[in-house]
């Protein structure tokens, strides 16, 4: 899978490796930002309050 | 027969490589829960607290009494035994409220009362860890403990008096006027924390009571009411 992803990368090694830090990056922010906002209350790490539900 | 073993060798590393994946995942939530909220929600509520006490310093001395800001934040509260400075206090128990690392007094599904009241409960949450964590040490409070909380002109000095390290979520007398469960059957002036246990998980509540012991005025330097100085 990686592997795949690396032998598809443009340039020598040294470009690769940078391209896949800023991929790693890249995905690294999406999470951050969009996916685990929205996973939070979803998994039960987080509730304080006492309610009836 | 050797490209066979090629297609299965393919598949394990693939399948290995999907775990390695999985693990970095749940490894970065873990960092995103402890430590990246906590980043966001100390900024932004640093940023609210900001602009709660400059709006007490515009409005000046001369204000009327009781003029309690409900938009923002209706003050700080201040528990030395549980470290980590003052937490803002605003209307709400919602996460997205929650999240700006303030503790919020409940509306819903019991009104609290506000500290100024002749009588009642006021009754407060805020998360035991991420999103600013500002109830994290509240198995440190003990009884006879100190819980202020600051509004713009006067200091609420509360004292521990019972502590339930686990109820059910769904245990919402706690948050009674009067919380019998606490022991007490009058009506008083009352102060709950609610807040998730054990560390981490939110499986139960942790509730700690506290009752007013007395009021200060805020003078024109905010000098801290005698809990406060000694920390």
């Amino acid at each position: 899978m990686y592997g795949w992803i690396w032998r598809h990368l443009p340039g020598n090694a040294w470009v690769r490796a940078l391209i896949s830090l800023v991929l790693a990056l890249a995905v690294v922010y999406v999470l951050f930002q969009y996916v685990f906002p929205w996973a939070e209350p979803l998994l039960p790490f987080n509730d304080v309050t006492v309610d009836g539900q | 027969m050797a490209r066979a073993r090629n297609r299965i060798a393919g598949a394990v590393s693939v399948f290995g490589e999907l775990l390695i994946t999985a693990g970095v995942l749940m490894g970065l939530f873990v960092v995103y829960s402890l430590w990246w909220t906590n980043v966001l929600a100390d900024r932004e509520a640093g940023r609210q607290g900001d602009r709660v006490r400059d709006s007490w310093a515009a409005e000046g001395p001369a204000a009327g009494p009781g003029a309690l800001d409900t938009g923002e934040g209706i003050g700080f509260l201040h528990v030395p035994a549980m470290g980590g400075g003052e937490v803002l206090v605003r209307k709400g128990t919602t996460p997205e409220i929650l999240n700006d690392g303030v503790a919020g007094y409940y509306t819903d599904p019991l009104a609290s009362a506000l500290p100024k009241d002749p009588q009642g409960n006021f009754t407060l949450a805020a998360h035991r860890d991420g999103h600013g964590a500002k109830f994290h040490n509240i198995h440190k409070l003990r009884d006879g403990d100190a819980i202020v909380f600051e509004t713009r002109d006067t200091w609420f000095v509360y004292k521990v008096y019972k502590t339930l390290p686990e109820t059910s979520k769904y245990n919402t007398e706690v948050l009674r006027p009067v919380p019998k469960e606490s022991g007490r059957t009058a009506p008083g002036r009352y102060i709950t924390l609610t807040t998730c246990t054990p560390v981490y998980t939110s499986d139960y509540r942790y509730i700690v009571w506290g009752e007013l012991e007395r009021t200060e005025k805020v003078d024109a330097d905010r000098t801290p009411p005698e809990e406060l100085r000694a920390s």
